[in-house]
């Protein structure tokens, strides 16, 4: 890493400049640049139960809501300021865990198969299967496969690193890579004008399925086809995104 | 109330206990033959009307829950039970772009005690076999 002083520089610029302007492209910027702080931050506190990739993301809440929150008056750097910002949403995240423990191994592995069933039975009748409907194909009550869905679909027990289940899965492309590029339909500056001040704040990824099935109207299983993903995936996703749009909703800084 | 079907839930106002509404709200759903889609969008739903009304991370009191089974429509509402002087109840704008896109309807409406209850209602695209 070099960060030699003309960088350095160059950030309390932009830093001043996003104090006044709050141009979210900016903000990107900021957050981008800043990345590698929130990773490092999230591995010191990997190995208490929770995937990593679920800490990261945490972490780059805390770090989203430490560039806003920054003033480049006060004699501090941003580093520090950051820091403290980010290992405090993380250690939040740890409290507010409560109860939520893993699923057990049964229903895990019932709703990684249910992953392949819903892809084939959503083939099989052209519509979206109903419970009873899976439950009778995985030979389970309806209220386990119910409480599979549960599990799987609490944020906390996804992980975007894990390979996408379902026979669309080549083990080795995973989530993020594949949600990694810009949608075009995200481009206009009319929709992007739709999108509310905290979509802004979310990476690329979470924004455009967001804004697929919220602005553009697209259901569940389309988007998963138009993403090549399963749809337990966008599901989880969703949830994810929801719960982190909350959580900077009520910074005191939110919108 | 002589004909429908309803189910109640009083649980404390924290994020830990909104597990509970979803359990409940997609089992009742599953009697209705909602299928897979239109459940996990009604749990997306559940959960941001359960927030709308504790917060994003809760509140000291309870949320009292009522799940109403009309003819084949599912009916969610959502009240808190807290202290005077909180932030107020309220769909944001963007919830209520989120809820548009999930349910066929939702609002926010006083009780007999003038406490907001939040709403939802929503029924299967196809009625089940």
């Amino acid at each position: 890493m070099t960060t030699g002083q003309d960088e350095r520089e160059l950030l309390r610029r932009q830093f001043s400049e996003f104090a006044v302007s709050r141009d979210p492209a900016l903000r990107e910027i900021l957050v981008n640049a800043h990345l590698g702080l929130a990773e490092y931050l999230a591995r010191r506190f990997a190995n208490r139960g929770e995937p990593l990739d679920d800490l990261v993301q945490v972490a780059s809440i805390g770090l989203v809501k430490a560039v806003d929150r920054f003033d480049p008056d006060r004699a501090v750097e941003f580093s520090t300021y950051a820091t403290h910002t980010i290992v405090g949403e993380l250690k939040r995240h740890f409290r507010d865990k409560g109860w939520a423990v893993r699923a057990p191994r049964r229903l895990q592995e019932l709703y990684l198969r249910l992953g392949e069933v819903i892809s084939t039975l959503s083939q099989q009748l052209g519509r979206s299967p109903t419970i009873a409907e899976l439950a009778r194909e995985v030979e389970a009550s309806e209220e386990e496969v119910l409480e599979a869905l549960e599990a799987g679909q609490a944020y906390r027990f996804a992980s975007l690193d894990a390979p996408a289940p379902g026979p669309d899965d080549e083990g080795s492309s995973t989530m993020a890579s594949q949600l990694g590029e810009e949608d075009p339909t995200m481009a206009s500056a009319e929709d992007r004008a739709a999108l509310s001040p905290l979509l802004e704040r979310l990476p690329a990824r979470e924004r455009r399925i967001l804004f697929l099935r919220f602005f553009q109207g697209m259901t569940q299983s389309e988007i998963a086809d138009q993403l090549g993903i399963s749809q337990m995936h966008v599901s989880r996703l969703l949830a994810r995104s929801l719960a982190q749009l909350r959580s900077l909703a009520e910074s005191p800084d939110g919108i | 109330m002589a004909t429908d079907d309803e189910v109640r839930l009083v649980v404390p106002s924290s994020p830990e206990f909104v597990r509970l509404a979803r359990v409940t709200a997609s089992g009742l759903a599953s009697r209705l033959g909602f299928g897979f889609d239109e459940i996990e969008d009604l749990r997306l739903a559940v959960d941001e009307l359960c927030h709308a009304v504790i917060g994003a991370s809760g509140r000291p009191g309870a949320l009292s829950l009522r799940f109403v089974l009309d003819g084949n429509e599912l009916c969610v509402e959502g009240t808190g039970h807290f202290d005077p002087g909180g932030p107020p109840v309220a769909l944001s704008q963007l919830s209520r772009q989120i809820l548009t896109a999930l349910v066929d309807r939702h609002d926010v409406r006083p009780d007999e005690d003038g406490r907001p209850v939040v709403w939802i209602r929503k029924r299967p695209v196809r009625s089940g076999q």
